[in-house]
Formats: C-alpha cells, sequence, structure tokens
C-alpha cells in the first residue's frame, strides 16, 4: 500500500472526473412524450420547414441592384472556384509536442535539434561547469551538443521510469510562462504531480505547516483507495516527493535546495548558465525555448507512463517492485510507534 | 562560486550514511535505482571538440605515362594552433566554423536585399536535409533564397574538378537569376488567370501609398496657392500700388488692434 497525499494547492492530483460523468445532465430525467400531434386532414400537403433565410435568399435570386448582383456573382464564384487549389498535408502543428509527446525510443539527433535544444546562452553568459556539454561556439552563443543531450535525457527518462514503476511519487515543477500545459500533461501521464506556479518556500522544509491541511489518501497495488485508513493518516509528517523533475532550475533554486536538504534526487534541464551540480540528474538543454521544455517534458512524461504501467501490470500478477507497508504499520501512532489507545500513548 | 556543493550527486551516498546510523527506519525507493543509473560526473572537464575547417575540391592530376589525367580529392586543412594561446583556454569550447560560412557573406553583401526576404526558420522533423540534392538549385519544400546559391556553390565547389570559387559563385547566381525572373513571370501570369476568372485584387501597397502622396501634394497645391495671394498682396502694398496698399496696411491695423486692447 501506499501512503498518497494530495494538496489542492501545489500537489494537484492530475485526476479528472470520469468522461462518461460529463454527459451526465444534472437535471432529473423526465419521460420524453412523443408531443407531435398528429394532423390528418385530406388537404394538408407536405409541409416544407419554414427556412427563417427565406427572405434574404429569394431576395438573392432576383437580384435587382448592383450590389445585389455583385454579391451573388461573388457567391457564384466561390462556389465554382472554392474546390480548386492545393491542401497542405505535412505542415509543422506546435500541440502536437503537447498533445502526443514522443517516447523515450524515440530520440533523435534530429527531433531535437528541430526542438532547438542546441541553443545555449552567449558566450559570456556560460557557467564554466557546463564544458563538457558545449559543442562550440556559433554566432557568439554557445552551442550545446546534441549527442550529450540525447544520452542524458534517456538517462533520466529511464530514471523517471524505474522511479514510477517502484511507485514513487514524481513531481514535474516548471514555473516559466508557457510552460503550464505541458507540465499538467507530463503528470498526467506519468500520474505524478505538477507545480506551474510558485514554489512555496518551505513546502518541504515545513511540510506541516504549508501542506498540512492536504488531502492524503491510502491506496493498494492497483491504485485503488482504501478509504478505511482515513482515521489513521492524522498527524502524519507530509510525504515528500521520491524524485523531482525541474524545468527551470534557475528559477527554482529553493526548490532544489529543499531537495537537497531532504535528500530527494533531482532531474533539471540545463542550461550554459545554468549550475549542473544543483540537480542529481542534469539534461543539458535550451530551458527558454518553450518547444524544447515541451519535449523534454513530454519525453519524461511518457517514461513515467511506461513505468506505471510496468507497475500496474505486475501488481495484477500479484507482484510488487517495492516494499509494501503492512495494515498494522499504518495503525501505529506516527510519534510513539505504539498502537493507539496502548501504554505507551497513556504515559 | 568558490567550494561546489555536491549534496544533489550524493543523495544515495546521503540516503544509505542516514540509514545505516538509524535516523531514517526505511531505505527510500529510489536508492536502488540511483545505484542502477549513477548520475554523470559533471565537473570533469574534457577537451572540447576542435572543429577545423576543412575544404574538399577536386583536381586534375596528369599521371606520368598515361593518357588520362587522374582526378583525385584533395582535403585542404586550415592551418590551426595546435596549441591555443593559452593554458588557461585549453578547455574552452572553440568556435565553430564551416565552408560556406565565406560563401554566404560574400552572396549577401553582393545582395544585400535578400536578407529582406521572409523566411522560413523552423523545422517540423529537422530531417529537411534529407530531401535536399544541390545537384540541382532548386529543392523539393525549399523556397529559392539566398542559401540556395550558397550550398549550389558548395556543391560545384565539392564535386566539380578545378573549379574555382568565382567560377561557381558566377554558376550558381546565374541559376538562380533565371529562377527568380522565372517566379516573376509566374506571378504575373497567375494574377492575369485569375483576373480572367473573376478575381478582383483590392489596390497595391503603391496604389495606397502613391493615393496618400497626392492627397498630400493636393493639400499642399491648395496652401501654396493661398500663401502665394497673401505674398503677393504684401508685395503689392510694399510697392505701392494705390488700391491695394491701403486695404493691406488697413487690414494689418485691424489685426494689431484686438491685440493691443487688453495689454
Amino acid at each position: 500500500m501506499i501512503i498518497r497525499r494530495t494538496c489542492r494547492q501545489l500537489l494537484a492530483l492530475s485526476q479528472r472526473a470520469p468522461v462518461s460523468s460529463r454527459f451526465q445532465s444534472t437535471l432529473p430525467e423526465t419521460p420524453v412524450t412523443p408531443v407531435q400531434a398528429v394532423q390528418t386532414s385530406p388537404k394538408d400537403e407536405i409541409t416544407r420547414p419554414e427556412n427563417p433565410l427565406l427572405e434574404m435568399v429569394q431576395a438573392q435570386a432576383g437580384a435587382n441592384t448592383s450590389a445585389q448582383q455583385e454579391i451573388a456573382a461573388e457567391e457564384s464564384h466561390r462556389k465554382n472556384f472554392s474546390k480548386l487549389g492545393t491542401t497542405v498535408r505535412t505542415f509543422y502543428d506546435p500541440e502536437n509536442v503537447i498533445r502526443n509527446p514522443p517516447k523515450p525510443s524515440q530520440i533523435s539527433l534530429e527531433m531535437l535539434l528541430a526542438a532547438q535544444t542546441h541553443l545555449g546562452h552567449s558566450t559570456s553568459r556560460w557557467n564554466p561547469q557546463n564544458s563538457r556539454y558545449i559543442f562550440g561556439i556559433r554566432e557568439g552563443v554557445h552551442i550545446i551538443s546534441l549527442d550529450v543531450t540525447a544520452a542524458y535525457l534517456r538517462r533520466a527518462a529511464k530514471v523517471v521510469e524505474e522511479v514510477a514503476a517502484r511507485g514513487g511519487l514524481i513531481l514535474f515543477a516548471g514555473t516559466r510562462k508557457g510552460q503550464k500545459r505541458a507540465v499538467v500533461k507530463a503528470a498526467e501521464l506519468a500520474k505524478g504531480y505538477h507545480i506551474f506556479e510558485r514554489w512555496i518556500p518551505g513546502s518541504l522544509t515545513n511540510g506541516e505547516q504549508i501542506l498540512g491541511h492536504c488531502e492524503t489518501k491510502v491506496v493498494n497495488a492497483l491504485d485503488e483507495e482504501l478509504p478505511d485508513f482515513k482515521a489513521d493518516l492524522a498527524d502524519r509528517p507530509s510525504l515528500k516527493p521520491d524524485l523531482v523533475i525541474c524545468l527551470n532550475p534557475l528559477e527554482n533554486v529553493v526548490l532544489l535546495h529543499e531537495c537537497g536538504l531532504n535528500n530527494v534526487p533531482t532531474i533539471g534541464i540545463i542550461d550554459t548558465d545554468a549550475d549542473p551540480t544543483r540537480v542529481t540528474y542534469p539534461i543539458p538543454a535550451n530551458d527558454d525555448s518553450l518547444r524544447a521544455t515541451c519535449l523534454i517534458a513530454g519525453i519524461l512524461g511518457r517514461a513515467g507512463e511506461a513505468g506505471q504501467a510496468r507497475r500496474l501490470k505486475m501488481a495484477q500478477e500479484g507482484r510488487t517492485t517495492y516494499q509494501p507497508i503492512k495494515a498494522e504499520v499504518l495503525h501505529l501512532d506516527p510519534f510513539t510507534g505504539q498502537p493507539p489507545g496502548g501504554e505507551g500513548q497513556k504515559k | 562560486m568558490g567550494k561546489v556543493n555536491l549534496t544533489a550527486l550524493r543523495v544515495r551516498q546521503t540516503a544509505l550514511n542516514q540509514f545505516a546510523s538509524g535516523k531514517t527506519s526505511k531505505l527510500p525507493q529510489w536508492v536502488g535505482v540511483v545505484g542502477e543509473i549513477p548520475p554523470a560526473e559533471t565537473l570533469i572537464r574534457t577537451r572540447p571538440p576542435q572543429h577545423q575547417l576543412v575544404h574538399r575540391r577536386l583536381k586534375t592530376v596528369t599521371v606520368p605515362y598515361s593518357e588520362k589525367p587522374k582526378v583525385t580529392v584533395s582535403l585542404e586543412y586550415q592551418e590551426k594552433r595546435i596549441k591555443p594561446k593559452k593554458a588557461s583556454r585549453l578547455f574552452q569550447p572553440v568556435e565553430i566554423k564551416y565552408e560556406e560560412d565565406q560563401l554566404r557573406s560574400k552572396f549577401f553583401r553582393d545582395h544585400p536585399w535578400e536578407l529582406a526576404r521572409p523566411r522560413v526558420l523552423l523545422e517540423s522533423t529537422g530531417k529537411d536535409f534529407e530531401n535536399y540534392d544541390w545537384r540541382r538549385i532548386e529543392q523539393p519544400g525549399k523556397r529559392l533564397d539566398g542559401e540556395s546559391v550558397v550550398q549550389r556553390q558548395l556543391w560545384l565547389l565539392n564535386h566539380v574538378p578545378d573549379i574555382t570559387e568565382s567560377a561557381a559563385y558566377d554558376i550558381a547566381r546565374r541559376e538562380f537569376y533565371r529562377l527568380r525572373l522565372k517566379e516573376d513571370i509566374q506571378r504575373r501570369v497567375a494574377a492575369e488567370e485569375a483576373e480572367a476568372y473573376g478575381a478582383k485584387f483590392g489596390p497595391s501597397y503603391m496604389e495606397i501609398g502613391m493615393k496618400l502622396e497626392n492627397e498630400q501634394y493636393d493639400k499642399w497645391v491648395t496652401w501654396a496657392r493661398s500663401a502665394a495671394q497673401v505674398q503677393d498682396q504684401r508685395h503689392a502694398a510694399l510697392t505701392g500700388a494705390p488700391d491695394l496698399g491701403d486695404a493691406g496696411e488697413a487690414s494689418e491695423l485691424e489685426m494689431e488692434e484686438p491685440e493691443a486692447v487688453p495689454a
């Protein structure tokens, strides 16, 4: 069993109402009775539905003024020639990388190049610790080596997949403008959590105060909620993520610092001006291009999806990759380690 | 700067130590994962790739005791310092240079208005280059622009024996000019065809501009007429035309009087 704690404010659970419920009406159902009155009189002929634009159509047919004639001519012209011309089949759709992100196995250097992951910062703004990721200088801008990016991205994807397969809590954080949808989508795929607004400092180090009011739930190996344990979840320390993925480490120094204090592994996109030692698994890439960050977030989300699928499949076979918590342990008092109402608590 | 913080890189060691010392009662789930997939070494400096400019040319060489001259591939390497200027620059990235950079700068120096044309910078797959074959200057899915000339010239330099840079430039440029002319004609014919089929084009930017300019000219003409009239009157007053002079003086006095009253 895994304890999950959700928070409305920060670690919003990426769950929505099932699709079927969205189509249900809230109105009470009334039996539908046929209202159409049957009028059968021999005089009635076939009645045509009255066109509300009948007058306009008639006016157009009998065009009198020159303006009307012009409109009619234009209309007929459009009707005759609207099917001519070419249709563009292959074109770039910027939404595609968010809606349907590629899998880690599909990473190619061309894809990374097209997503502009190779563009670094001006040479004067570099962090010399990144020198091993840099391919060269072009027009005064550092160019990040694409093969290094691909290798590090594959490694990070592997980590996400394994952590997901072990039932770890994964937190995606991307707080720059425009990263919101990619972050939410990645968290949705990986069944993780997301932050697209500001990281509230102290959410990890002072979690009791900041996340204390958040909801927590106990789930079984198949991710089904066990409501019997609701009472045991009071007075427990706030949950900590097992992996944090940060799309913009430059703005989230506090988050990474807290992860360091709480010993949480991190993955981050490291541009040429960022500090690579702030994260456990750096991905050297351009963090200023939305297309690049969306691509990387999507790939990591897909990796998480694969890990979750593996975990659930194993759970259905009755196996787990992690040590499950026993029900007796959950019933114990979190501070004394004694059963509730026992002698330990009385003292 | 200064000290390097290695906390993030040592999460696994810390977790194991905390477990061993009894600070934590349970190892986190990710310890095995981080152990299997260790973080890469970040702080080890490596020599960055040294980019060298290479010119590939075909040259015919007369071989002794044979009738036919032989075509050989010659690669000219740009002279480069083996050692960088300073020892401290040993690990710094170096400039990436390509042969076509020079050709590109020459073309756009000669044709600066080519830079004013709109260009597509976006690539959807990054594999556009696979469709290109620079045996011809026209490419599927690519607009004809200065880059086409540069790539065509480079192909000629690399694949035609004994060709000079200026000769390749001339060939590529001619092809480019011819196609640009053809594009113009195509555009004109298309417009004529569309008009014949009933299309109506509004006034062009040039016509709108001319109209605005004409309006300004007309304004100026009316202003100039009135200004000339006033000047004529003044001139006539100074030279002393009897009827006009009195009228001019009278009007001037009338103009001055209301100003004097409030003062």
